[in-house]
C-alpha cells in the first residue's frame, strides 16, 4: 500500500554529469515520503547510484534542486557543522562496495566511527556499539580486522556502522549484490523489519526477484539516465514492454514468476 | 542461446593443451608465481602476528601505551651502551621475555638474525678491514701495495658492537609488534599524543594494503591461469608488471574517493575520533619498575666497565 505521509526527500529536475562530460542524471525528479520503501530500478550505468549519492549529499546536482526534511541540501549548507551533523545523522548510506565502507582497523572502531563523529558521549557510543553488534549477530568478530572478514560479514559490519547512528532514512546501493542466498535473505528480512520500525528505505537494484519484498514503490531509470516510470512493484513488473525497453529483462527471458517471499 | 554466432574454434577442444601434464617441462617459478607467493606470505605474516598478540603471555598483558613507552626507553638505553658484554646481556634478556610471551624461541631468534647479515652485515663488513679501521691485525689476509691487509681487532670490535646493538634493538621491536595487536598499537600511539591524522592514515594504509594485495593476487592469478608454456618474453613480462602497477594506481585512487565518501556520509569533518579503552593495572606498574631497574643496571654496568 502506498504511503500518504509527508515528503522528506524531494529531488526536482536534477541533472548531473561526471567530469562535465558523461551524463549520469538527466532531469530527474523523485519524491520520497516518510516510511516508504522506494526502489530505484535500472540497468547498469543508468544513474541509480549517482541519484543515491545526491540523496546522501555526496554529490551535488549541476541543475535542479534537492531538499531533505524541508531544507535545501547544497555543498554550502553541508559546510555548516550543525546542518551537516543533523543531515548525516538522519540519512544513512550503505555502499555497494563494503570494502570502501569498512575502513577502520577493527569492527568495533568501524561501528563507533559515525557516533564519535556525531560527538556522542563515549559511554553512549560504547552502549550503542555493543547493542548493534548484538543485533546484527557480529559480537564475536568485534575485535577482528576487516581483512579477516568474509563478504557477508563485511556487509553486516557496513550496515551496523550505519544503523548505529539510528538514521531516519536508510539508503542501500545494490544491497543484495554478491551475497550468498542466506545473507541475501537475512538482509531482506532486516530491511523489511527496519521499515516496519518506521525507517524510510531507498535502495537501488536491478534484481527484480527481490522487488516485491523490498519495495512498495519503484522508480524506473531508462538507459538515457531519466526516470521514465514510477509505480508499485506489481504494476512495474506487469509492464513487460517497459522492462524490455530499460534493459531489465531480455527478450528470451520468461518473467520472474516466483518472487522471494519472506516468512513472517 | 545467444544472438551472436559462436566461432567454430570455441566449440572444438584443443588437443595440444592436454591437462594431464604430458606436455612441457618443469620450470622455476617466474615473477608471476613469486608475486603470488609473496602476497600470500605477507598475509600469513600479518595473521601470525595477530595470533601471537592474542596469546595469554607476559607482554600481552601489559598496557600497549606502557609497552610502547618502555620499549622505546629500552631502545634509547641500547643506543647509549658502548660495551659488547652489556649489549649481549641485554640481547640474552630478550629471549626469556619472548618465551614468557608465548613466542617460539626458534622463530624469534630466526626473525632477528635473518635480516642482520643482509642489512647490518653489508654495512659493517668494510669496517673490519685494516684499510678502513686501522689497528692490530688479528686475521691477516695478505699484502696490498706493500701493506699488510687483514681484519683488525678494533674493526671486529666495532662491527660486533653494531651487530649486537642492532640485534638487541630488533629483538625489542619484534617483541613489541608480535605481542601487540596492530589496532592497539595504533591506539597506543594516539594515546601517547601522536597526531590523530598520522594514526588514522597509517591505520587506513595498513587496512587497504590487504585489500589491494587481494587485487594484485587476482591479477597475477588471472595471468597465470592463461599462461601456457614457459614465460620467455621479458618485454611482455615487463609490460604486464607496468600495466598492473598502473591499474593498481587507478584502483587505489578510485577506492580512496569511495572511502572518503563513506567517511563523509558518516559525519567525518576532518577530526578523527577514536575510542580509548586502555586501563592501567598492577602488571603495568610492575613492568615499568622492572624496565626502569633494568635500564639503571645496564647503564651503571656500562659506565663501570668504561672506567
Amino acid at each position: 500500500m502506498q504511503s500518504v505521509a509527508d515528503p522528506i526527500l524531494v529531488v526536482d529536475g536534477v541533472s548531473y554529469s561526471y567530469l562535465d562530460k558523461f551524463p549520469a542524471l538527466v532531469d530527474v525528479s523523485l519524491t520520497v515520503r516518510r516510511g516508504e520503501k522506494v526502489a530505484l530500478l535500472g540497468a547498469n550505468g543508468c544513474g541509480k547510484s549517482t541519484l543515491l549519492k545526491v540523496l546522501d549529499g555526496l554529490v551535488f546536482p549541476d541543475a535542479g534542486s534537492y531538499h531533505a526534511f524541508g531544507t535545501a541540501v547544497t555543498e554550502q549548507h553541508l559546510e555548516d557543522q550543525q546542518f551537516s551533523e543533523g543531515f548525516r545523522s538522519r540519512v544513512g548510506f550503505v555502499f555497494q562496495n563494503s570494502d570502501a565502507q569498512v575502513f577502520s582497523s577493527n569492527v568495533r572502531d568501524e561501528i563507533a566511527f559515525g557516533p564519535l563523529n556525531m560527538a556522542m558521549p563515549l559511554d553512549q557510543v560504547k552502549r550503542r556499539v555493543d547493542d548493534t553488534l548484538e543485533m546484527l549477530d557480529i559480537a564475536d568478530i568485534a575485535d577482528r580486522a576487516p581483512y579477516q572478514l568474509s563478504g557477508g560479514q563485511k556487509k553486516r559490519v557496513a550496515i551496523a556502522s550505519v544503523l548505529v547512528m539510528n538514521p531516519e532514512v536508510l539508503i542501500f546501493d545494490e544491497p543484495t549484490a554478491a551475497l550468498d542466498p542466506r545473507t541475501q535473505h537475512w538482509l531482506m528480512e532486516l530491511i523489511v523489519e527496519l521499515n516496519r520500525a518506521g525507517k524510510t528505505i531507498v535502495l537501488a537494484t536491478h534484481d527484480l526477484a527481490t522487488l516485491e519484498t523490498l519495495a512498495d514503490r519503484c522508480a524506473v531509470f531508462s538507459e538515457d539516465h531519466r526516470i521514465i516510470a514510477d509505480g508499485t512493484p506489481e504494476d512495474i513488473l506487469a509492464d513487460r514492454r517497459l522492462l524490455l525497453s530499460v534493459n531489465l529483462i531480455h527478450d528470451d527471458d520468461p518473467m520472474h514468476e516466483h518472487p522471494h517471499i519472506l516468512i513472517p | 542461446m545467444t544472438s551472436t554466432a559462436t566461432p567454430a574454434w570455441l566449440l572444438d577442444s584443443e588437443v595440444g593443451l592436454c591437462p594431464c601434464g604430458c606436455i612441457g617441462t618443469r620450470k622455476k617459478a617466474n615473477f608471476v608465481d613469486k608475486t603470488i607467493a609473496g602476497s600470500a606470505s605477507l598475509l600469513r605474516r600479518a595473521m601470525f602476528a595477530d595470533d601471537t598478540s592474542a596469546q595469554p603471555g607476559l607482554l600481552q598483558r601489559v598496557d600497549p601505551r606502557i609497552k610502547v613507552l618502555s620499549l622505546v626507553g629500552l631502545l634509547v638505553v641500547t643506543s647509549l651502551v658502548h660495551h659488547i658484554p652489556v649489549l649481549l646481556a641485554m640481547y640474552l634478556a630478550t629471549l626469556p621475555l619472548a618465551v614468557a610471551s608465548r613466542l617460539s624461541l626458534r622463530f624469534f631468534v630466526k626473525r632477528v638474525w635473518l635480516f642482520i647479515p643482509i642489512f647490518t652485515g653489508v654495512i659493517v663488513l668494510p669496517a673490519m678491514f685494516s684499510f678502513i679501521t686501522h689497528g692490530h691485525i688479528v686475521v691477516p689476509l695478505g699484502h696490498w701495495f706493500g701493506h699488510r691487509v687483514g681484519l683488525t681487532s678494533q674493526g671486529l670490535r666495532s662491527a660486533g658492537l653494531i651487530v649486537i646493538r642492532v640485534a638487541t634493538s630488533i629483538s625489542l621491536v619484534v617483541l613489541l609488534t608480535l605481542t601487540t595487536p596492530w589496532v592497539e598499537l595504533l591506539a597506543a600511539l594516539r594515546a601517547l599524543r601522536v597526531p590523530r591524522m598520522f594514526v588514522l592514515v597509517t591505520g587506513m594504509a595498513y587496512r587497504y594494503l590487504f585489500h589491494l594485495l587481494d587485487s594484485v593476487t587476482d591479477m597475477y592469478t588471472a595471468r597465470k591461469s592463461r599462461m601456457v608454456g614457459r614465460e620467455t618474453d621479458v618485454v611482455a613480462g615487463r609490460a604486464f608488471v607496468g600495466a598492473s602497477a598502473g591499474a593498481m594506481f587507478g584502483k587505489a585512487h578510485a577506492l580512496s574517493e569511495e572511502v572518503y565518501s563513506a567517511m563523509i556520509a558518516r559525519g567525518y569533518n576532518g577530526n578523527a575520533r577514536t575510542m580509548n579503552r586502555f586501563r592501567l593495572g598492577v602488571q603495568d606498574l610492575v613492568w615499568v619498575t622492572a624496565c626502569l631497574a633494568a635500564a639503571v643496571v645496564v647503564l651503571g654496568w656500562d659506565h663501570a666497565i668504561g672506567r
